[in-house]
């Protein structure tokens, strides 16, 4: 948990108070001339947008740790990371609910797996490994599609293996309201 | 007009049935087949129709199974004592269900499927037990989850064997055994590759298509493709449903969320119930009495296969009277593969109409019988710590 950043109020919010991203909101705010809503969108990748230092969870973390850190905020996902930043897999309220309610699940869902990560005693053992990622060059307009299109609501943003980065629907949708004007 | 009769009737039951069976504490399976009887004895008779629309239920129930279910990584955590606890439990199942067969005069492949049904374990309904009595996290609990993971994988491999046996109607020859041994190593090798180097790429491009569902759709495009591949390399169906699961369940795009739900809903919400129904419009309850005292021993060697195989297992590893009687009694509950396993049997003229029914009640039984004796052995396991410790 060393690499942990925790900023509640602003996590998953459009992010443009940050320095780093203050030169791109500036960017946005001179292509006006623009008529395309699409045209626009597709000039603004993710990488403007998303969240870049993110609360993190190690493989390793206890599921205690884990339990502590939904405990201290309020997000719906965190990642899970190596030490070196490689990404593994994610870690949901859903999972924690499970974890904590595990007699109340319903029967078709005490499953094998289910059973395993209720014993497992780290994070790497709760996660859901291999979750869809999307690279930070993709387009606004090709996240907001997804997002619309396959009903998700959070991606995390991986680069050659490693994680840069969170962004999530409420971003998409201050981004695209922004550039509407 | 009259298949949605039928569909209608059959999905209402299903429904009614199963939630009465889970609100008293048994698995909705077992409301499905009871719903099945009842249907069979009074409105419906077994159509063409139903028993596609069933196929498409077992093919789903294995697709699921490795989809949703199978974590390789879990195989490698499994410690060596699980492997050797669960060869115990399966081989002498599998003995005990020869051995009846054989004692009764059945042919060796009637007995073969006998013995194919005797071996798997329905974890979900032990699961549930542990859980209740604060136990999953015991030697036992935990030994039974790893064994559980060998458990499937063996069954299945088991399954695909008894199911290839049966295109040629009797034992292999050794040749033919390792014509299907290699038959089987091809198929998952193919599909590994696809899964690999084609199906990764192919969601890439199914992800921008503009169509709807188009995840959706290619992941069952995929569970039958498997299915039907499996099919034309000479195993069933089942297997290939099963072996794409897995490998599907290694693609992230594959798994988002909303897919996996939608096709859960689809496979439990509409053609699972289907199969188990149709699971219990086929058993014959005159047969059952007819058989008179081979249903009977049919149902007991099938819970006491299961029960000493596991107890002898677990004592082999070096666990106590107790906890061995608690991983004895976790691996008898009987679902899901046995059921496929005699639907295959009976859809390929092996079994008749009294191993069916016998088997489908001992599913039934073992899904009542085991939890009560787990519980039973649980609580001796703590009275005896209890005593030993105070």
């Amino acid at each position: 948990m060393d690499n942990v950043f925790v900023e509640k109020e602003i996590y998953c919010h459009w992010i443009g108070v940050f320095s780093g991203r203050e030169l791109d909101m500036n960017r946005l705010s001179t292509e006006e001339g623009y008529s395309d809503l699409d045209e626009k969108c597709s000039r603004i990748f993710v990488k403007d947008i998303m969240r870049t230092r993110p609360v993190t969870i190690k493989g390793d973390d206890s599921v205690e740790r884990v339990l502590e850190v939904f405990n201290e905020n309020q997000f719906h996902t965190y990642p899970v990371v190596e030490k070196n930043g490689s990404f593994l897999g994610i870690i949901d309220q859903n999972i924690i609910l499970q974890l904590l309610l595990t007699h109340r699940v319903s029967r078709l869902d005490h499953t094998h797996l289910m059973a395993v990560k209720s014993l497992s005693e780290s994070a790497r053992g709760i996660m859901i490994p291999h979750p869809v990622t999307i690279p930070p060059e993709m387009d606004l307009c090709e996240v907001a599609e997804i997002m619309l299109k396959h009903k998700v609501d959070r991606f995390c943003v991986v680069d050659n293996d490693k994680l840069v980065g969170i962004i999530c629907k409420p971003d998409v949708i201050k981004a695209i309201y922004s550039i509407r004007g | 007009m009259e298949f949605l009769f039928q569909i209608l009737i059959i999905l209402l039951s299903a429904r009614v049935l199963s939630e009465v069976s889970e609100r008293a504490g048994m698995p909705g399976i077992l409301g499905e087949i009871l719903a099945g009887i009842f249907l069979g004895m009074t409105v419906l008779e077994n159509t063409d129709t139903i028993s596609s629309v069933a196929e498409l239920g077992v093919i789903f129930l294995l697709f699921i199974a490795g989809y949703k279910e199978v974590h390789i990584e879990d195989l490698k955590a499994s410690s060596k004592k699980a492997i050797v606890a669960t060869v115990f439990q399966i081989l002498i199942a599998f003995i005990s269900g020869f051995g009846l067969g054989y004692l009764f005069g059945l042919g060796n492949l009637e007995s073969l499927v006998l013995a194919v049904a005797f071996s798997p374990t329905s974890i979900g309904v032990t699961v549930k037990t542990l859980l209740d009595m604060n136990y999953l996290s015991s030697k036992a609990g935990s030994m039974m989850l790893s064994s559980a993971i060998f458990d499937d994988i063996i069954s299945i491999f088991l399954v695909s064997i008894v199911s290839t046996m049966a295109q040629h109607n009797a034992i292999p020859s050794s040749m033919q055994f390792l014509t299907m041994i290699g038959k089987l190593v091809v198929f998952i090798g193919v599909m590994f590759l696809l899964s690999h180097y084609v199906f990764s790429r192919l969601f890439g491009y199914v992800r921008k298509m503009h169509s709807r569902e188009s995840i959706f759709a290619t992941v069952i495009l995929i569970a039958l493709f498997a299915a039907y591949f499996a099919e034309a390399m000479g195993l069933h169906a089942v297997i290939g449903a099963f072996v794409g699961g897995v490998l599907l369940s290694n693609i992230s795009v594959a798994k988002i969320e909303d897919v996996q739900s939608k096709v859960s809903g689809l496979a439990y919400g509409m053609l699972t119930p289907v199969f188990f129904v149709d699971i219990g419009m086929s058993v014959d309850p005159t047969s059952l009495g007819a058989a008179g005292i081979f249903t009977v021993l049919i149902v007991v060697f099938g819970l006491l296969g299961k029960l000493v195989g596991g107890f002898v297992g677990a004592k082999t590893v070096g666990f106590n009277f107790y906890e061995s009687l608690i991983f004895g009694a976790g691996v008898m509950p009987r679902a899901e593969v046995t059921l496929v396993t005699i639907s295959i049997g009976r859809e390929m003229g092996i079994i008749g109409e009294e191993i069916f029914s016998a088997v489908v009640l001992l599913a039934a039984v073992s899904i009542f019988v085991a939890p009560i004796l787990l519980k039973f052995a649980i609580q001796k396991d703590k009275e005896n710590k209890n005593s030993a410790s105070g």
